[in-house]
């Protein structure tokens, strides 16, 4: 029963949430009502049983504590009003033939531009992943009542700051679908390559930025970048296992064990690539897609440096310029490789900007300079298995090259 | 919902003009300006919008132990001033972000948007 009961809540809390925000107007007062609907849930379902259609039951019941919560205060604004749109909902879940979807619309408000990054980030996990507020305080790491506080106030500048709750128009579709994307990323990041805590990976952020961005694949069938960053996801998350060593150490993807790469996510990966491509609309996401196919394939040095002069008409970033240099560097041309990277201008405070010109340096047998630049790596990164790796490049070097 | 829209110039700039450079600036930027208040208007026909006189005729007015104490200058020291308000009811913050960005001193300055409390 609680599995199921954690499935339901799951795929129901954005649908239920997104539903309520429209009719209420505000996401604070819809996320209180369908949490109570939850809870009541909670209580009555392990007696009864779970209804047939589970959100429009709490839908319904959702809009009668709503009605309650509102009768209640003695000072609501527009009371009249939102009494009515509340009942205009059926008071009876088998009266509720099918469910509107406004979870898209739930999407964009949460990847507001007016809210800060970090805030997207939580604000989408909570309402769009239907995770817990202690669920994503525990992934970021943080004391879950700094992580309630951070959504109170996400929802509340929601509120006074009038950030709309629909689908933008035309004319800024385009910047918001690339924020929403934006957000997806950085929550996949925060697993893959996760900045805190000395594990290298954590799943359950990867797992769940890949359920999200399905999700807006399946909410917007006709936006290519939607399927190449999943494409990118899932092609970067193949190689999860193989990114560690048995001694806890970062593994760079020449090096990797390739029977540890996961067929499954590879092939369900290009094939979502193949979708993006179809629709002929090329972006950032599918060019780096393309890249990390073009890795799990096998392809040589030379055509992923390729697809990085592609990316790199398309990213004109210090990080899109430091990864293509490398990748000039990987296909034979160290120095030119290396002026390339030395040439990026920006990224002093970026721990894979001085890893890398290390790792050039080395290659190209200049041993006093390497170790300085590994050393710099090494201040920038905590403890972890980036550091282990960095390290023992850092004491091979010293051995090995002359000064 | 009713917004402020705060610009926010660096008027030493300005100053430095001579006057009919400063004049020739302003007729090369009305254009833009007849085109916001043309669709800040549509938004909001009662829309107010104020030009602030030059930074350097503000004073600074505090009440210290009931003595009122007056001081030369605008509030903060920073490059950018407040320079104009417009102040309209809109949609949403969407349509504040549009019409903020139609102002042509969002290109030189700030730009901020403020709703205005309704308590």
């Amino acid at each position: 029963m609680s599995e199921r009961l954690a499935e339901v809540y799951a795929e129901e809390w954005p649908r239920c949430v997104a539903i309520l925000t429209r009719v209420l107007g505000d996401l604070e007062r819809a996320e209180d009502a369908v949490q109570d609907a939850f809870a009541t849930a909670l209580e009555q379902w392990p007696q009864t049983r779970i209804p047939d259609n589970p959100g429009a039951w709490i839908v319904t019941t959702a809009r009668n504590r709503a009605i309650d919560r509102i009768r209640r205060e003695r000072v609501a604004a527009g009371k009249t009003a939102l009494l009515a749109r509340l009942e205009s909902l059926p008071e009876d879940p088998d009266e509720m033939s099918s469910l509107p979807d406004e979870r898209l619309a739930l999407v964009f408000t949460c990847c507001h531009p007016a809210l800060a990054a970090d805030v997207q980030i939580a604000l989408t996990l909570r309402e769009v992943g239907g995770l817990t507020t202690s669920e994503i305080a525990a992934a970021f790491l943080i004391p879950e009542q700094t992580m309630a506080q951070r959504l109170v106030r996400a929802k509340r500048k929601i509120r006074t700051a009038g950030i709309p709750f629909r689908v933008p128009p035309g004319a800024i579709l385009p910047d918001r679908i690339a924020a929403a994307l934006r957000v997806l990323y950085l929550i996949f990041n925060e697993g893959y390559a996760t900045s805190t805590g000395g594990v290298l990976v954590r799943r359950d952020l990867c797992a769940e930025a890949i359920r999200l961005t399905k999700l807006l694949c399946v909410l917007m069938p006709d936006e290519p970048e939607a399927f190449g960053l999943l494409a990118l996801m899932l092609l970067q998350d193949s190689r999860r296992e193989a990114r560690l060593s048995a001694e806890g150490e970062l593994v760079l993807l020449a090096d990797q064990d390739r029977t540890l790469w996961d067929t499954r996510a590879i092939d369900e990966g290009l094939r979502m690539l193949a979708r993006a491509n179809a629709l002929r609309r090329p972006g950032i996401y599918q060019v780096q897609a393309e890249i990390a196919a073009g890795h799990a394939q096998g392809s040589d040095a030379a055509t992923i440096a390729f697809a990085y002069d592609a990316l790199l008409r398309l990213d004109r970033s210090p990080v899109a310029r430091l990864n293509h240099a490398v990748a000039v560097a990987l296909a034979g041309d160290l120095e030119r490789g290396l002026s390339l990277v030395e040439a990026v201008e920006g990224l002093a405070d970026y721990r894979h900007y001085h890893a890398a010109r290390a790792d050039l340096l080395r290659r190209l047998g200049r041993g006093s300079e390497a170790r300085r630049a590994y050393a710099q790596a090494l201040k920038l990164t905590e403890d972890g298995p980036e550091r282990r790796f960095l390290e023992r490049r850092l004491s091979e070097a010293s051995a090995s090259l002359p000064e | 919902m009713k917004y402020a829209l705060l610009v926010y110039t660096d008027q030493s700039s300005w100053q430095a003009l001579s006057d009919v450079e400063s004049a020739r600036q302003r007729a090369e930027a009305m254009p833009g300006w007849n085109r916001l208040f043309e669709e800040i208007g549509k938004a909001d026909p009662n829309v107010v919008s104020r030009e602030l006189a030059s930074a350097s005729a503000a004073q600074v007015v505090r009440v210290v132990d009931g003595k009122t104490v007056v001081t030369d200058g605008p509030f903060a020291e920073t490059k950018e001033v407040l320079g104009g308000v417009l102040v309209a009811e809109l949609p949403d913050l969407d349509e504040a972000i549009r019409l903020a960005a139609l102002v042509p001193a969002a290109e030189y300055g700030t730009l901020e948007i403020r709703p205005l409390s309704n308590r």
